[in-house]
């Protein structure tokens, strides 16, 4: 058997963590004088006194952490809160059904942004905080994973993304530790810019805040139902696009760009993959828009750059409907749902580097037929790739694939339409959000169900899931 | 520059077949005292002649040898030539039908993809029906000797599984290609003559089940009815089950090459998939198909089973319209395009024996998670399978996601819709023929799309027959230099 105890002492830290900012929307509806600020704070003692009952009770020895202590700790760090972050929604002015509230919970924390909540303007500001914050503290946990745990696991070719800390032990830990500063400062610092900017732009001071605590975490909650085409503000809209980018971006990129090495930005092919592939598909959208829908140029550019940039990072904003743009731009964003942000990003999808290593791989195996014995090494940044990566890639692939179609048919199973299904499963595993529909509170209790479970295994990477399925995985 | 000569010479030598095999719808117009014979003639002699000119022209004396690059662009030129003759027929016979129709047409045909833009196939004269399911077979023929002989020792997307022993020290492509492939496409018109008798046992008049076996075993999908095989009776729909069966099997494995593995064909790791998939996928079909659409229990097993041997055999037939049959059906049937038959068959797709790697690799993978410093070897029937087997079946399949994204987001530039664009393309990359949707369904047909929807569609029918990496390697920079 593994230990298991700092698995729970670490779900307990994070239930604290979680109770704390409970009292965030308490303090909000209480400035209100909402009666909602009881539901909030009742929420937050229960969750406190769970989460301090596992941080206490299981406050063994330190010892190091091991692979498998591993892959355990980041499921149950995000299953377990999922029930404690659905408790305002349950019993809170909405009182959503179990179901529901589990799926709320659930798309917020994985910073999908599908919601099954119509007439957001209409709810206390408390909880609609409450969805940002669980966006902001879900796209905060993914940050930590993909520069941390998803390295360490060594899922599908993340090992290439190991930071490198030399010296002695205690001075790598004093570095990790300030990297680790600094990232949170970074995403905590853009964070708060951003609502800035868009406070100046025009929006309220409590929607700019909650629309960049769900943008920089690629979340896409919005305070209304229309999302951010609501509001009809082209400079706001202009922002968002620019913080949506920058939530696809890998966040170690700022720490050094802030300490100067101005230079990682081009040396990291990853990016400029990202920001051209970005740039290719928003032309596309917007020539489309502008050709087939008549849209005046600069419209069309905005709209067709907003939403490619939601998609792609699987944010989930949108600004009109774009299930009814027609063919092009369905088919778009349904292949860049699959492909997604960079690594170390709060972003969902395949991620990009992977597409860059599959692709280079192909390439290579075209020259390889006319050069059979010629020796060929796969490189990333200039660096090569080591064949284990190569298959960890791909077998991740793989494995996205096999997940996406099940999850598919199991949609299709429950009554779904084809562009329903295949969408909203594509939309869970990215973290997307909205798929090629629109609410999804219409939908079974079970896809419901399904879908949450969709988006949970595309926040972990699905490997980590997948191991515990191993039975020597329990074994000693 | 490549000596282009011997590649022109059995460029020549294709087209005369071609040429050869258009003679048989002359015959059938003939003895039908239609009036379309003289069309399948003049179309026999301009390919005869363009045949003949081309081979004598080319001819060297000596033994005849096809190095790597020769073998690349053979394949391509051969494809793309003959796919142009054999449009000849459609466009001289067929009045109504348009030049980018008959092109479609012929591709569909000869890639034994089976997508057809003709409607009122009932009532056509029958050397048409005769030409178009002949294309099926030839181009089944065509496919098989590529897979058996020319796939392996190019080493496209882990072919080299299936390389003999013999030919592994040189890089010619020699003369096994005629000992091979003379047995195997032996047991590819045995298999078809067999299809035919059956059909024709189960109550097919004579002449549709002579068609409808040479697209059986091609796993092409030409029917002679508008219906497709919903025409006839259950009795003809489980023949064309059991035939599809074997036409998306490795044909070498029936053939005195794998006499060894013949006893053991039911233990050949691509066949026990193919078929425990294929029988996972018709009984969960069938029962829903019993209990949400209240169909009858035969029924519904017959048609779940004969839809789903059809898709992933890649042939394309349709006993019923199960477009019909709801968004659980349209998102299984989507997935079921990318799977496709074994190697060694004229079947299309990724096909089973990569899926088997693949999952073998991902499986690796999860292991390695627990154990960092785990050897694992995959294995294939028992023999280790190379890294470099490993690395080419990666690359094919990626190839594969990568041109169906490519070609998808083509159609819908065009302006086809969502659902057409990405089903027609995965569709027409696989070789299998309908799609799903209101306009291609399984049986709907490609007539309506634009003109410029079609020409991708060809294209891409060709690029997926081709296993996509000969194409790509005649766009490579190396290729043409010396």
């Amino acid at each position: 058997m593994i230990d298991v105890r700092p698995v729970l002492r670490l779900a307990g830290l994070l239930l604290c963590a979680l109770a704390g900012a409970m009292l965030l929307p308490a303090g909000l509806d209480w400035h209100d004088s909402h009666p909602e600020a009881r539901v909030f704070v009742v929420s937050a003692g229960v969750t406190l006194l769970v989460g301090l009952a596992l941080a206490l009770g299981m406050n063994g020895l330190r010892t190091e952490w091991t692979l498998r202590q591993i892959s355990l700790a980041v499921v149950a760090g995000w299953v377990v809160p999922l029930p404690f972050a659905a408790l305002p929604f349950l019993f809170g002015a909405l009182t959503l059904s179990p179901a529901d509230a589990l799926f709320e919970a659930a798309s917020g924390l994985t910073t999908s942004g599908a919601t099954v909540i119509a007439g957001l303007e209409h709810l206390p500001r408390g909880l609609l905080l409450w969805r940002a914050l669980l966006n902001w503290l879900g796209g905060l946990g993914v940050i930590a994973m993909a520069l941390a745990v998803l390295p360490a696991l060594a899922v599908g070719g993340m090992q290439m993304f190991r930071v490198e800390l030399p010296g002695s032990p205690e001075r790598a830990m004093a570095r990790g530790r300030r990297i680790a500063a600094a990232v949170c400062a970074t995403y905590a610092g853009l964070t708060l810019g951003l609502a800035f900017a868009l406070w100046r732009a025009g929006f309220s001071g409590f929607d700019a805040l909650a629309h960049a605590l769900a943008t920089l975490s690629a979340g896409g909650f919005s305070t209304a139902d229309g999302s951010i085409g609501q509001f009809h503000n082209p400079v706001a809209e202009s922002l968002l696009i620019g913080g949506m980018v920058a939530s696809g971006l890998p966040f170690l990129l700022y720490y050094r760009l802030a300490r100067g090495e101005g230079r990682a930005l081009l040396a990291d092919s990853q990016i400029g993959w990202y920001l051209s592939l970005l740039g290719l598909s928003g032309l596309g959208m917007a020539a489309w828009l502008w050709i087939s829908l008549d849209q005046a140029p600069v419209e069309a550019i905005r709209q067709g750059a907003f939403t490619v940039a939601s998609v792609m990072t699987g944010t989930g904003f949108f600004l009109a409907p774009y299930a009814a743009w027609g063919g092009l731009p369905a088919a778009i964003l349904f292949f860049l749902a699959f492909v997604g942000g960079c690594a170390g990003s709060a972003s969902g999808g395949l991620k990009v580097f992977r597409l860059q290593c599959l692709f280079t791989a192909a390439l290579i195996q075209v020259r390889r037929l006319l050069r059979p014995h010629s020796v060929q090494i796969v490189t990333f940044d200039r660096r090569p790739i080591a064949e284990e990566v190569l298959e960890s890639v791909l077998g991740f692939l793989f494995v996205y694939a096999l997940v996406f179609a099940l999850l598919a048919m199991a949609l299709g199973f429950l009554g779904l339409d084809f562009v329903s299904a295949v969408g909203g499963s594509a939309a869970a595993l990215a973290n997307l959000g909205p798929g090629i529909g629109g609410n999804y509170a219409a939908l079974p209790d079970a896809a419901k169900g399904l879908l949450a479970i969709g988006m949970v295994l595309g926040r972990v990477e699905i490997f980590p899931v997948l191991v515990l399925f191993i039975p020597t995985f329990w074994r000693e | 520059m490549i000596d282009l000569r011997p590649v022109l010479f059995v460029n020549g030598l294709l087209l005369l077949v071609l040429a050869v095999a258009m003679l048989f719808p002359a015959l059938a117009e003939g003895l039908a005292r239609e009036a379309g014979a003289s069309a399948f003639l003049l179309a026999a002699a301009i390919t005869a002649f363009f045949g003949l000119a081309l081979a004598l022209g080319t001819a060297q004396p000596g033994r005849f040898q096809l190095t790597a690059r020769q073998s690349f662009l053979l394949t391509v030129l051969s494809w793309v030539s003959t796919a142009g003759f054999a449009a000849l027929p459609f466009l001289l016979a067929c009045p109504g039908l348009v030049f980018t129709d008959a092109i479609f047409e012929a591709v569909s045909g000869l890639t034994t993809t089976g997508a057809t833009v003709m409607v009122g196939l009932d009532h056509a004269p029958r050397g048409l029906l005769l030409w178009r399911a002949l294309l099926n077979w030839l181009g089944g023929a065509g496919i098989i000797v590529m897979a058996v002989a020319i796939l392996p020792a190019l080493r496209i997307g882990g072919m080299q599984v299936f390389r003999m022993e013999s030919s592994d020290k040189t890089e010619r492509v020699g003369p096994r290609i005629l000992q091979i492939s003379s047995s195997v496409v032996l047991v590819y018109a045995v298999f078809t003559t067999l299809t035919a008798l059956a059909f024709w046992m189960a109550g097919m008049g004579r002449f549709e089940a002579i068609c409808h076996a040479l697209s059986t075993i091609s796993t092409g999908g030409f029917s002679t009815s508008d219906q497709r095989l919903a025409r006839w009776d259950a009795a003809v729909q489980w023949v064309a089950v059991v035939a599809m069966l074997v036409g998306g099997s490795s044909l070498i494995l029936w053939t005195g090459a794998g006499r060894a593995a013949r006893a053991g064909l039911f233990k050949d790791a691509q066949i026990r998939w193919y078929l425990w998939f294929i029988s996972v996928f018709s009984g969960v079909l069938a029962l829903w198909q019993w209990a949400v659409n209240d169909m009858a229990p035969d029924a519904a097993l017959r048609h779940a089973t004969f839809s789903v041997t059809s898709i992933v055999s890649t042939t394309g037939y349709a006993s019923t319209d199960w477009g019909a049959w709801g968004g659980f059906a349209h998102v299984v049937f989507f997935i079921l395009l990318f799977i496709g038959g074994c190697t060694g068959s004229a079947a299309g797709g990724i096909k089973i024996l990569r899926w088997d790697l693949l999952f073998a690799l991902a499986g690796a993978h999860v292991g390695r998670l627990l154990h960092p410093h785990r050897v694992t070897v995959i294995r294939y029937n028992a023999d280790t399978v190379a890294p470099s087997v490993l690395e080419s079946v990666l690359g094919f399949v990626v190839l594969y996601f990568l041109v169906f994204a490519v070609f998808a987001l083509a159609l819908t530039t065009v302006g086809v819709d969502f659902i057409t664009a990405l089903s027609g393309s995965a569709a027409a990359l696989a070789n299998a023929g309908p799609g799903i949707g209101e306009v291609i369904g399984p049986m709907g047909s490609y007539r309506s799309l634009p003109d410029a929807a079609k020409w991708v569609l060809a294209g891409e029918m060709m690029i997926g027959r081709l296993e996509l990496f000969i194409v790509a390697v005649l766009f490579s920079r190396s290729y043409w230099r010396q």
